[in-house]
């Protein structure tokens, strides 16, 4: 630690950050303690020894098993970690330890510094029912709504009385719970029992404890959060706020400062009831104060002369995901300030270098966060190989990332992937900044939002901030990715010409055969490729003609099912990464990585993922595939007869025994159907190959392509 | 030799312009005849085919194929203008037969085309479908049969039935190449009657599609005729009956798809092919354009032009070490790398002298003791005549470069870029000396002589003849009876003629030659070598 820049303390060992965490969280630590001249030292599990915050850190130790239990929720593990490492300081990151008490007692009883509040500070914030409670007390308005003691359930008679008052929308929640995990809507009083017993169970299962809170719900619901910082000393600033109102599944996608709602007034008031929430708990170090915000009625000529109306939802006690956008646009005497440093600071028991009335925004900042998960399938994760990674690398856009290439997104952890966060003058332009930086995101290998993201920050509701954390889902439909549906023609082409083209890496010299050119001696002879476009669609068919007037591989006359592309140029690049095809009148560029049978394609931020078909289709519907006679698979006599005549029987069941040869064979059924002739009895003798029953099939799934006709190609 | 800008050629020139012009309608004449017989049989036929759930012959060979693999087709307009009143009575000989790859290794592929008259054998089909099995049996490449025919094409019976080098052949030579390792597999997606039956069963190991392949020695017609039993075709010879019952083939199939990818996957199975005969290097394209060749090429075969141009235009970076420049100046012998293959190029350059034949005789000797393949571009009106040379011992000479032609190992591979008269075919490696491929450019003629020479000597016997009987011969009378010879030799010399009967492997696009040479060669490359040796050579 340099005296100079660091957090100021005497202990040799605290110049040494353990990064309990990983991702593009722990980088972004990281990267503040090298610029600060402090050591890091990352955790990693034996399920992500080789992933990115390993690599960057200076040091990296293994905690435990792949098991997140085992590892980054294992304290003790960690706590023996630092002190293996010679780490005098954790900092927790978001999620995992970040906002547990007893962990941070731990870190002080083994005489580590917990880069975080005291542990009665998340105590206190980190029940929401105790968390009302105390911001209450300091002034800070809240929701209606009414809470269970904990553990103990109320009646439902109580708890539909207590419900009316709070009145219809409500929401319920579990009292432990966060991030959305166990949330009902209610809408209306008949619906309230059903909803309560399933949050109830939802409660127990996720989180050990049923007991619930309910609050109303406020119509067309704006999240904003104010960023405060607090110092060992008594001092407390808030650094303005964030709008977080862009929501899926009721988790943040994108974030922005400062909100386009507030007047200078607003939030001024606000981040004194943030700095009263925080005081209220005694809070120490970098933490949000979560609110919600009723939307100005849009009909009404005097919207922004509405009163504000905003209620405390809760306090995160840690470093949010989304602080970025507060770095972006905070000054204190016209420098930036980097919360992590400040965070360390505090920690090490320096009191706040600024008080609030230096604190200046500046400009406007959007993040958007870049998730494995597929909008189109209702955002559920995604996974696989990161193929190939191009982040952007544009002035005004910060990326913060936590993956390379060559790693494998699993769903064992959190499903971020990374953060790009645009500045610019006005929001307006810090919109179209993310535009482009999204556009020129691309990951190949593993589904992501990246396009939905684009496709959501264009939309007019976006644009001319009219946001709710209901909007997302309200224009989802108008927004999912064009690869939630067939993709463009062009990309089957894209996708066929790299497997083409693959074939000529392939390709061994010395032998003119190996030149998958389609030499004839007449016109060349076409290939075909065949690619699923979506998971359930049929494969479509690419031809490729190579267009002999080019040098093999250059040219191709290209077909894509009955539909005639004409003459396609190609150039790609040395590493086979980026595709440029070149069609009469047009010119379309990919970025390109195969993996597995799978072909990504990546452009302007839409990545599409086509299945090769390796089965060459079937021809005809051959019926006696299904046929239903199961004959003797040798001489010999049934032992046993298991079914009755004329009942049902499902493909692969057992029928009979033939022993023959002092062996017992049982006779499986063939097919799904019907007994409808039994012709072996036991004692019967048979012959090899003799009708021992007749099963009329099923009715057949009328699929041309059937598994039993269409065959495994291995590919070249 | 330089790649600098070649001497004696010149684009600019009316001789290149016009030689370009023709030649380039030459190659037009070629494609188009060539997309015409891949077409298979007549339009009805192949809707009937394909109604039946069946692949086309050219999309069989395709299926089976490694994707995107070229395929040396072997005289696809064999049978051109030879039965009935079209050209294409039966395109490609009603069967589609070359080297190609498949699962990473050469193979031949024989395929019936059951659109021309049910893939019966012709009496060009017969010689098609053996000098393929001779094409796999001289470079050693596994055999895949797809095979969908009726059987010998009865009306033409006599010509295709009894003699050596008729339809038995091919089972002696099934028979002969398994018992020499070289695999035979069969696909039966069709019919197999009669004489046809033999090829899966005569097979190392067969596949058959159910309710489509049939294998019957005796079709249900026959049956019924000679026992009065009734059975359909599926019963008496199905896939069924054949994969489960009587054991003539091996894998059961549900289509051809699946048959073809099943004949894929014991490919996967065959023992490796023998070691390289010989090593290669980076190919490396010529410096001169190969399009230069159209206008390189007289219009008139009797025209003298330097060959090493045409070499220039085939051989890897134009580079061609040439061997006795100095000596014997009408044959041109060097060598030269085709696709990173090393060879020995003996080529014509005027006719053949004694000086020419010793040259040749030595130069093949030199490649077959280096092990390196050779290539003959022939382009050979003959050996001098007349007294001096017939007393300088023209014919021994001769005969040596024959003997050496004849018994000289190595692969060689032939190519008639003009003409192909008389003995100097034989010095040359023409058909009778086994060349593993002989291919013609579109310009090429073949005949024991030239026409006009024909014409003359025949003229002349038959003015003896009517001088010794006191009887005038007019100018005009004379004329009259040259003619129709000069026609016949024109006809018969022409290469879409010789390319009909099987006297070449194709008709290629002189533009083509590297990469059917190229081809070749890939497909020879794994064919043990004998020992040297060679019979009397008369001095």
């Amino acid at each position: 630690m340099t005296v100079e820049t660091g957090p100021n303390r005497d202990d040799n060992d605290d110049n040494t950050v353990l990064i309990a965490n990983r991702g593009e969280i722990a980088v972004r630590i990281v990267r503040t303690l090298r610029r600060l001249g402090m050591r890091s030292v990352a955790i990693y599990s034996d399920g992500d020894p080789d992933s990115t915050h390993v690599t960057v850190a200076d040091d990296a130790v293994r905690v435990g098993g792949a098991r997140l239990a085992d590892s980054y929720l294992d304290a003790d593990a960690i706590i023996a970690a630092a002190q293996r490492s010679g780490a005098g300081m954790i900092h927790p990151g978001y999620g995992f330890l970040s906002e547990n008490a007893s962990f941070a007692r731990a870190c002080a009883e083994a005489g580590l510094v917990f880069v975080g509040p005291p542990p009665e500070a998340i105590e206190a914030m980190g029940d929401k029912i105790s968390a009302k409670a105390t911001v209450a007390e300091a002034g800070v308005p809240l929701l209606p709504g009414f809470a269970e003691t904990s553990g103990q359930a109320m009646s439902d008679g109580d708890f539909a009385a207590a419900a009316s008052d709070v009145g219809f929308p409500l929401l319920i929640k579990p009292s432990a719970g966060g991030g959305g995990k166990g949330m009902r809507i209610v809408q209306s009083a008949e619906d309230l029992a059903a909803a309560t017993a399933a949050a109830r169970r939802e409660a127990k299962a996720a989180f050990g404890d049923a007991t619930l809170l309910v609050e109303r719900l406020l119509q067309r619901p704006r999240h904003i959060e104010v960023q405060v910082l607090a110092d060992r000393h008594g001092n407390v600033v808030h650094l303005g706020e964030r709008e977080c109102s862009l929501q899926r599944r009721h988790q943040k996608i994108v974030e922005e400062a400062p909100s386009p709602l507030l007047t200078e007034e607003q939030r001024a008031e606000m981040g004194a009831a943030a700095v009263a929430a925080a005081r209220a708990c005694n809070y120490v170090g970098a933490g949000t104060v979560e609110f919600i915000v009723a939307s100005p009625d849009p009909y009404s000529d005097q919207a922004s002369a509405q009163p504000l109306e905003y209620s405390f939802l809760e306090m995160n006690t840690r470093l949010q995901v989304e602080h970025p956008v507060t770095e972006a646009v905070v000054t204190v005497d016209g420098s930036p300030v980097d919360l992590v440093e400040l965070q360390l600071r505090v920690a090490a028991g320096e009191p706040l270098p600024f008080s609030q009335e230096r604190i200046v925004l500046h400009g406007h900042a959007v993040e958007a966060r870049i998730y494995a998960e597929d909008p189109a399938n209702d955002f559920l994760p995604t996974g696989g190989p990161v193929l190939l990674l191009h982040e952007p690398d544009l002035p005004g856009v910060r990326v913060d990332s936590g993956i390379s290439v060559g790693e494998t997104v699993t769903t064992s952890y959190d499903p971020m992937l990374a953060k790009l966060v645009t500045k610019a003058e006005n929001r307006p332009a810090a919109l179209a900044r993310m535009d482009r930086a999204l556009s020129a995101y691309t990951l190949l290998g593993c589904g992501t939002n990246v396009d939905f993201l684009r496709r959501l920050l264009r939309h007019p509701e976006v644009r001319s901030a009219h946001l709710s954390t209901e909007l997302t889902e309200q224009v989802r439909a108008d927004v999912l990715p064009s690869t939630a549906v067939h993709p463009p023609l062009e990309c089957y082409v894209a996708a066929a010409i790299g497997r083409q083209l693959s074939l000529h890496r392939e390709s061994p010299s010395g032998n003119r055969f190996a030149l998958p050119d389609g030499w004839r001696l007449g016109e060349r002879a076409e290939t075909t490729w065949r690619f699923q476009g979506t998971t359930d669609s049929a494969p479509v068919p690419v031809h490729l003609r190579p267009d002999d007037t080019a040098p093999a591989g250059r040219a191709f006359d290209a077909t894509v099912a009955d539909t005639r592309l004409g003459r396609v140029m190609v150039d790609r690049c040395a590493a086979g990464t980026e595709l440029r095809l070149t069609f009469e009148e047009s010119s379309v560029r990919y970025q390109h990585a195969e993996s597995d049978g799978e072909i990504w394609l990546g452009r302007d931020g839409a990545t599409w993922r086509l299945r090769e078909a390796r089965r060459l289709p079937s021809l005809r519907v051959n019926e006696t595939v299904a046929d239903g006679t199961v004959r003797s698979p040798m001489p010999g006599t049934v032992l046993s007869v298991a079914v009755p005549p004329n009942s049902h029987v499902e493909a692969g069941s057992a029928l009979m025994v033939v022993e023959a040869m002092k062996m017992e064979h049982t006779i499986t059924a063939p097919v799904s159907g019907v007994l409808t002739q039994l012709s072996a009895h036991p004692g019967t003798t048979v012959a090899m190959d003799a009708v021992l029953a007749v099963i009329t099939p099923d009715p057949q799934n009328p699929d041309p392509e059937r598994s039993t006709s269409s065959h495994e190609e291995h590919t070249p | 030799m330089s790649s600098g800008p070649a001497p004696g050629v010149d684009p600019e020139s009316s001789t290149f312009a016009a030689n370009d012009a023709t030649n380039r309608a030459l190659a037009r004449e070629l494609r188009e005849r060539l997309a015409t017989a891949a077409l298979g049989g007549p339009e009805k036929s192949r809707i009937r085919h394909t109604e039946r759930g069946k692949l086309l012959p050219r999309e069989r060979v395709n299926a089976v194929l490694d994707p995107g693999s070229p395929f040396l087709e072997l005289s696809p307009l064999a049978a051109f203008g030879m039965y009935g009143s079209s050209d294409f009575e039966a395109p490609a000989a009603g069967i589609i037969t070359g080297v190609g790859r498949v699962r990473g290794r050469e193979v031949v592929i024989v395929a019936n085309d059951a659109t021309v008259k049910g893939g019966s054998y012709y009496p060009m089909t017969v010689k098609k479908h053996l000098r393929a099995q001779e094409v796999a049996l001289h470079n050693r490449l596994p055999c895949v049969y797809l095979v969908d025919s009726g059987g010998a094409y009865l009306p033409m019976q006599d010509d295709v039935f009894p003699d050596r080098e008729h339809f038995g052949r091919i089972f002696y030579n099934q028979a002969t190449m398994s018992q020499l390792g070289i695999p035979q597999l069969a696909a039966v997606l069709g019919s197999c009657t009669a004489g046809g039956a033999y090829v899966p069963a005569m097979s190392d190991e067969a596949v058959i599609v159910r309710d489509q392949g049939t294998i019957f020695l005796g079709g249900p017609p026959l049956v019924k005729a000679a026992t009065g039993e009734e059975v359909t075709a599926e019963e008496l010879g199905g896939g069924e009956v054949h994969a489960r019952v009587s054991g003539v083939t091996d894998h059961l199939a549900d289509d051809d798809p699946h048959a073809l990818s099943t004949v894929r996957e014991i490919v996967d199975t065959l023992a490796p092919p023998a070691p390289p005969a010989w090593e290669v290097r980076p190919s490396a394209p010529p410096a001169a354009d190969p399009e230069e060749l159209y206008g390189l090429i007289p219009t008139d075969t009797r025209t003298p032009y330097d060959v090493r141009e045409v070499i220039r235009r085939v051989v890897d970076e134009s580079a061609f070490i040439e061997f006795k420049a100095e000596y014997g100046t009408t044959l041109v012998t060097g060598f030269a790398h085709i696709d990173g293959h090393p060879v020995g190029i003996v080529a014509n350059n005027g006719i053949l002298f004694a000086e020419s034949a010793l040259k040749g005789a030595h130069f093949i000797q030199l490649c077959d003791r280096r092990e390196t393949p050779l290539v003959f571009l022939q382009n050979i009106s003959g050996f001098m005549v007349g007294r001096d040379y017939e007393a300088g011992g023209i014919a021994k000479h001769g005969a040596k470069m024959v003997t050496a032609v004849a018994c000289a190992r190595v692969a060689k591979f032939t190519i008639v870029i003009g003409g192909s008269f008389g003995a100097g075919n034989y010095s040359m490696c023409g058909r009778a000396y086994s060349p593993r491929f002989l291919w013609m450019w579109p310009n090429a003629r073949i005949s024991v002589m030239g026409g006009e020479q024909a014409a003359s000597v025949l003229a002349t016997v038959r003015r003896d003849q009517l001088d010794a009987s006191g009887h005038e011969w007019s100018p005009q009378a004379e004329e009259e009876f040259k003619a129709p010879i000069r026609e016949q030799y024109e006809r018969q010399g022409n290469p879409y003629y010789s390319t009909a009967r099987l006297w070449d492997d194709g008709v290629i696009d002189p533009v083509d030659t590297r990469t059917v040479l190229a081809l070749g060669l890939a497909a020879a490359r794994h064919a043990p070598l004998d020992s040297p040796g060679y019979g009397v050579f008369r001095m």
